[in-house]
């Protein structure tokens, strides 16, 4: 209890008025009666073993009620903290028999004889030391693990090296990289989280790095924010892709390509990129930039996003499934004929959501919603340099 | 359909060192069989390639397989459920296939000489004779077999003709059913050789009556006794049966619509004659026959005369040429149920014939009753006993088969040879008083509606029979099933019931006090495929509570050394939480069995709920449950990693976890090695319930290596369980891989799972595995 008090005062919990207007910006409160972030605070102080905990596991952390609150409860930090104090069955509910958090956790003990760079082709050039680092994430896990999914979580990870050998950097790409440890740690298992994030930062030691590029979300996240708090002396730039293209614009030249037709998109605006990070109008100057892009918004967006619905691969249910439909839609409402997101766990859950509903509208005889294409804002920004190069190369060839 | 409970399974104590399980509510077939054979048991031990086993579980309830096999009526085909989908399961076929497939092996041994003061007459050795002796004998009495006729066999011998039932099999099965404490005597007739008061008088304790009904009826036309050509069906085909191969006639007409009415007919042809006909007084419908006889008599070229009846027999030198007949129509049902013939007045008609075989019916032979005749039998001759013992009127003397019923059939007689070798046995034990307490009885139906079964639809096989050119002698017509084509036959049955037999219980119980006992041939009772549950050494109620291993044996007992101990087992089924469910649809897509189906959950969103009855228990579902909704119980979430780490105080694991079904290396393995040390051995009803993130916990729990040893693909028992596993394990080593790990500690076997292809653990554990 007197942890659970400690928490409570460091993130302010003491301090909600109960207004109600987290609640009003709660994705899960408009689906599920109930669920509410004051209430989960509240219950988790007075009846963490039964009511608590289940509010608890649900939320998503997207941190939409702390934009409104008046009081600045740091809900997402009670929640991530109050959830390493359930029991360890009690912790993670990760879908899929914990697969993901399994193989990451063994990353942790792991050897160092990783086999995860086989996604890099011969054209792309990396380096093992370096100012720049790409940090590559789970994509190779994911590959494997939705592989039934018809896509290619790697894309990002190739978009990514070729978009920055055309800015002239060899970026570092090691194979003793591990996972940044994001989705254990906001399942309340922060020793799993610091093992993995030991060896990282022992990793990026050795490489001379300076600035630590990603182009994930939940690992941007993790680097800026949750490394520097529990680990001495981490002192390294972590940026998201888009944020460190934002600023080199110029450099990246693909103004200066043209489109074959103009495509409208709508963009996801990550959890943990707008909100946690407060990153939001880097992705969408980048956007701009590409030719034949015409962004509409959806009406919730930047910090007022909606979650795509699932966070650090905990929820899979029946709520999780609604959002990523709701999502969808919001995202068609905008006449757009591409969803374009900037994590590449939020492309999985919209990919996965529309699998499902083919597969259930074969089950009921009805046909499934029309589909809503996604892509990564990497592999966008790789895609136009790739026909920004063409029309040089044939320049210099007359 | 809800039930309001799941059916479970009660033990019995008995003797101290085995509890037999009985089943409360065995399948449709199981129940329908007079004898009680278990025959889901024995089909579903075929299915598995475990002929001599299957073989066990027949001869624990019919000591003539080889025989039943090929002339039952089988009960259990007509309420086959897999009747409703695309034709019952040939039963009787697969019987007679394992009763061939094993009939070198020795059946289970006799005692060597009677261990009981008392001895026992039985009067008749035919179906119910022959097993009441048997029952008596292994229940350690001594056995005065009485048999009028030079040879055993009864009916068998001298009504079935060799084209159905070979006297090389009869023989056999007979003489491995009379051990030393059965002495047989031939050629002796009760009443002229032998009284029944003699029998009682001079050391029999009791006597057991299983003359059969071996008078034939008279057609009732004038002149039958004196003309030549004119006889009775039973005379004809016992001297046939003797190896009598004289014509009896060119253009032989048989009476009647039974059994043996075909087989006089068939005879007959092969005999010589130009034709044999049969007239029958009823339409096909009502023929008695049984369905697959009748074919046979037409591919052979019988004839068939129906709603006519014999009215005068035309005579020309003392000998028959020709019958006169009437034709007939069938009236109201009378007291068998079946319609009345009514002969048409004026409608007669001639048949030229030089041979004419009666047979509509048989009466029981029973002068030796004497004076006690008019007490001891019914209208039709037949001999009145109390249903439950087979007692007659007349003290200390049990009556069986035919000679109580009138003709019926052969397993009849054997479920009769049971009943009253079970009560002499009781009477003798407890004194006459004791046979007015009720036996136990059989089951109550189950009431279940019908699984629709997968969209693989096979249609029924039905064994070989020889070609009609090859049928002119006497040579089996009817030939058995390749063990190929009886083990794919018998995969079609749907093992109805609450328990599939999967025999997980068997496997989590940690002392092994569950347990499926094979055939043995060491004298013990042959329980099969039934469960037995082992009390501890010690028997004490107190251990045997101990065994109540994650849930899913309960014991109850009161504490009194003696006192019976009641042990329930529950069955696994899974289940799922709705509260978790999201309504993927997974579950209904890997489910063979059409358990889980779509309803509408709470906010009116489809959730899955899963048939109790319909669930065998495999787990696939749970595997490929996203959301964790599913899960089998009575295990818990966790079962898996919690059976490899309960035994270790610091939850570490063995060396080697092999995780394997129940048909590779579990109970319905052949001849599974035991564990070696450091290697831990898991049995799932199938692997496809395994999935990756439970392979990878096993790892990070500190397994060297996990080994998964499932079925081939189009082996596996729940369809796409061997499927769902291989995935599995591909992605649990391409996750390995990537995270630095061998992915050679994850290794699988697949294999056909039959006999001579047991799961060795040599060969998959250790540096030498394979992958």
């Amino acid at each position: 209890m007197i942890r659970l008090e400690e928490l409570a005062r460091r993130t302010k919990a003491t301090l909600c008025l109960a207004c109600g207007k987290c609640t009003g910006n709660c994705p899960l409160a408009e689906l599920e009666h109930g669920h509410s972030p004051r209430r989960l605070v509240a219950r988790a102080l007075t009846d963490l073993e039964t009511d608590g905990r289940i509010l608890v596991r649900k939320c998503l952390t997207c941190g939409a009620c702390e934009e409104r609150c008046p009081e600045g409860v740091a809900f997402v930090d009670f929640v991530r903290e109050v959830r390493a104090l359930l029991p360890p069955e009690e912790r993670a509910s990760c879908p899929h028999h914990q697969v993901l958090m399994q193989a990451t956790r063994l990353m942790a003990s792991g050897g160092s004889a990783r086999k995860r760079l086989e996604w890099l082709s011969e054209d792309l050039r990396v380096a093992e030391k370096g100012d720049v680092l790409l940090f590559v994430g789970c994509l190779p896990l994911f590959d494997a693990v939705y592989a039934d999914l018809g896509i290619r979580s790697t894309d990002i990870a190739r978009s990514a090296v070729r978009i920055l050998n055309r800015l002239g950097i060899e970026p570092v790409v090691r194979a003793e990289e591990v996972c940044c440890g994001h989705d254990l740690l906001w399942a309340g298992d922060p020793e799993s989280y610091r093992a993995l994030a030991e060896k990282n930062a022992a990793l990026f030691a050795e490489t001379g790095a300076k600035t630590i590029v990603t182009a994930c979300a939940e690992c941007a996240r993790t680097l800026a924010l949750s490394y520097p708090e529990t680990l001495k002396n981490f002192k390294y730039e972590v940026v998201h892709l888009a944020t460190f293209l934002a600023g080199r614009l110029k450099e990246l030249g693909i103004e200066q390509g043209t489109a074959d037709a103009e495509t409208t998109v709508t963009f996801q605006d990550p959890c943990r990129l707008s909100r946690h990070l407060g990153v939001v109008v880097d992705p969408r100057a980048v956007l701009e930039a590409i030719p034949g892009l015409r962004l509409e918004e959806m009406s919730l967006s930047a910090g007022n996003a909606r979650c795509c619905g699932t966070s650090g691969f905990q929820h899979c249910d029946a709520e999780s499934r609604r959002l990523q439909t709701i999502r969808i839609a919001e995202a068609r409402a905008t006449g757009a004929e591409l969803l374009v997101t900037a994590c590449p766990k939020c492309r999985i859950h919209f990919t996965c959501a529309q699998e499902e509903d083919a597969r259930r509208a074969r089950v009921d005889g009805r046909e499934p919603m029309k589909r809503m294409r996604t892509e990564d804002l990497a592999v966008l920004v790789a895609e136009a340099l790739e026909k920004a190069a063409a029309p040089a190369a044939a320049q210099g060839g007359e | 359909m809800e039930l309001a409970t799941l059916e479970q399974a009660k033990l019995i104590f008995e003797k101290g060192t085995e509890l037999e399980i009985e089943r409360i509510s065995p399948s449709p077939c199981t129940l329908a069989c007079p004898a009680g054979v278990n025959v889901k048991g024995y089909v579903s031990l075929i299915a598995e390639g475990r002929f001599v086993e299957a073989l066990g579980v027949v001869r624990d309830r019919c000591p003539l397989p080889g025989v039943c096999g090929r002339v039952c009526n089988h009960p259990c085909e007509s309420v086959c459920r897999r009747n409703n989908v695309d034709g019952a399961v040939s039963i009787r076929a697969l019987k007679r296939f394992v009763a061939d497939y094993a009939a070198e092996l020795p059946p289970p041994l006799l005692p060597p000489k009677p261990f009981r003061e008392e001895r026992i007459a039985v009067v008749g050795s035919g179906p119910g004779g022959i097993t009441a002796a048997y029952d008596l004998a292994r229940a350690g009495f001594g056995v005065t077999l009485i048999e009028s006729e030079s040879k055993l066999g009864g009916m068998l011998r001298y009504g079935i003709p060799d084209y159905r039932l070979p006297p090389e099999v009869l023989d056999r099965e007979i003489d491995a059913l009379l051990g030393p404490s059965v002495q047989v005597r031939t050629n002796t007739v009760l009443g002229r050789d032998v009284g029944l008061d003699e029998l009682l008088a001079k050391g029999h304790a009791a006597v057991f009556l299983a003359v059969g009904a071996m008078k034939s009826r008279r057609l009732g036309l004038h002149g039958e006794g004196e003309i030549q050509g004119v006889e009775d069906a039973l005379a004809f085909l016992k001297r046939a049966n003797e190896g009598d191969r004289t014509p009896c006639g060119e253009r032989v007409l048989v009476i009647g619509g039974g059994s043996s009415a075909i087989d006089a007919a068939r005879t007959a042809l092969r005999l010589g004659a130009r034709s044999a006909d049969i007239v029958y007084r009823r339409s096909k419908e009502e023929m008695p026959a049984v369905e697959e006889e009748i074919r046979a008599a037409e591919a052979e070229g019988v004839g068939f005369r129906f709603l006519t009846a014999p009215n005068a027999l035309k005579v020309e030198n003392g000998r028959v040429v020709a019958l006169e007949c009437l034709e007939v129509r069938l009236g109201e049902p009378d007291a068998s149920g079946r319609r009345r013939p009514i002969p048409v007045s004026g409608s007669e008609f001639t048949l030229r014939t030089d041979a004419v075989i009666a047979s509509i019916g048989q009466e029981p032979n029973l002068p030796f009753l004497g004076s006690r005749y008019e007490s001891s039998v019914d209208r039709s001759g037949c001999l009145i006993v109390s249903d439950e013992t087979g007692l007659t009127r007349i003290g200390r003397v049990f009556a069986g088969g035919d000679a109580v019923t009138g003709p019926a059939t052969v397993i009849e007689a054997i479920a009769a040879g049971h009943r009253a070798a079970r009560a002499i046995q009781r009477l003798i034990e407890e004194g006459p008083d004791s046979l007015l307490r009720a036996f136990p009885a059989p089951a109550a139906r189950w009431e279940v509606g019908l699984p629709d079964p997968s969209p693989d639809r096979h249609e029924r096989a039905h064994a070989p029979e020889l070609s009609l050119s090859e049928r002119s002698g006497f040579e089996e017509v009817e030939l058995a099933f390749t063990a190929e084509d009886a083990i794919d036959e018998a995969s079609r049955c749907l093992r109805c019931g609450p328990c599939f037999e999967c025999h997980t219980c068997v496997s989590t119980c940690p002392r092994r006090h569950v347990l499926v006992r094979s055939a043995a041939t060491n004298g013990e009772r042959i329980a099969s495929i039934d469960l037995l549950l082992r009390t501890p050494r010690e028997g004490t109620p107190a251990e045997a509570r101990e065994s109540e291993a994650r849930g899913m044996l309960q014991v109850e007992s009161d504490g009194k050394e003696d006192s019976p101990i009641s042990v329930t087992v529950g069955l696994v089924k899974s289940r799922v939480d709705e509260r978790l469910c999201r309504g993927c649809g997974r579950c209904i897509e890997v489910c063979a069995f059409r358990a889980p189906r779509l309803v509408p959950g709470k906010d009116q969103e489809p959730v899955s709920r899963i048939d109790p009855t319909l669930c065998r228990g495999c787990g696939l579902c749970v595997s490929v449950c996203s959301t964790g909704a599913a899960e089998i119980e009575p295990f818990s979430k966790n079962w898996i990693l919690d059976s490899v780490t309960d035994a270790s105080p610091d939850r570490k694991v063995g060396r080697s976890v092999v995780i394997t079904c129940q048909r590779r290396g579990g109970c319905l393995a052949p001849a599974a090695e035991e564990p070696h040390d450091g290697v831990e051995i898991i049995r799932l009803s199938c692997v496809g319930q395994l999935e990756a993130g439970t392979i990878l916990k096993l790892i990070h729990a500190g397994a060297e290596e996990v080994l998964v040893a499932g079925c081939a693909e189009d082996r596996c028992r729940f369809e796409h369980g061997a499927g769902i596993a291989a995935d599995q394990v591909e992605l649990a080593r391409a996750l390995l891989r990537i995270c630095g790990i061998d992915p050679d500690r994850v290794r699988s076997d697949w294999s056909e799972g039959r006999e001579g292809d047991p799961l060795i653990l040599n060969d998959l554990v250790g540096a030498g595995g394979r992958s």
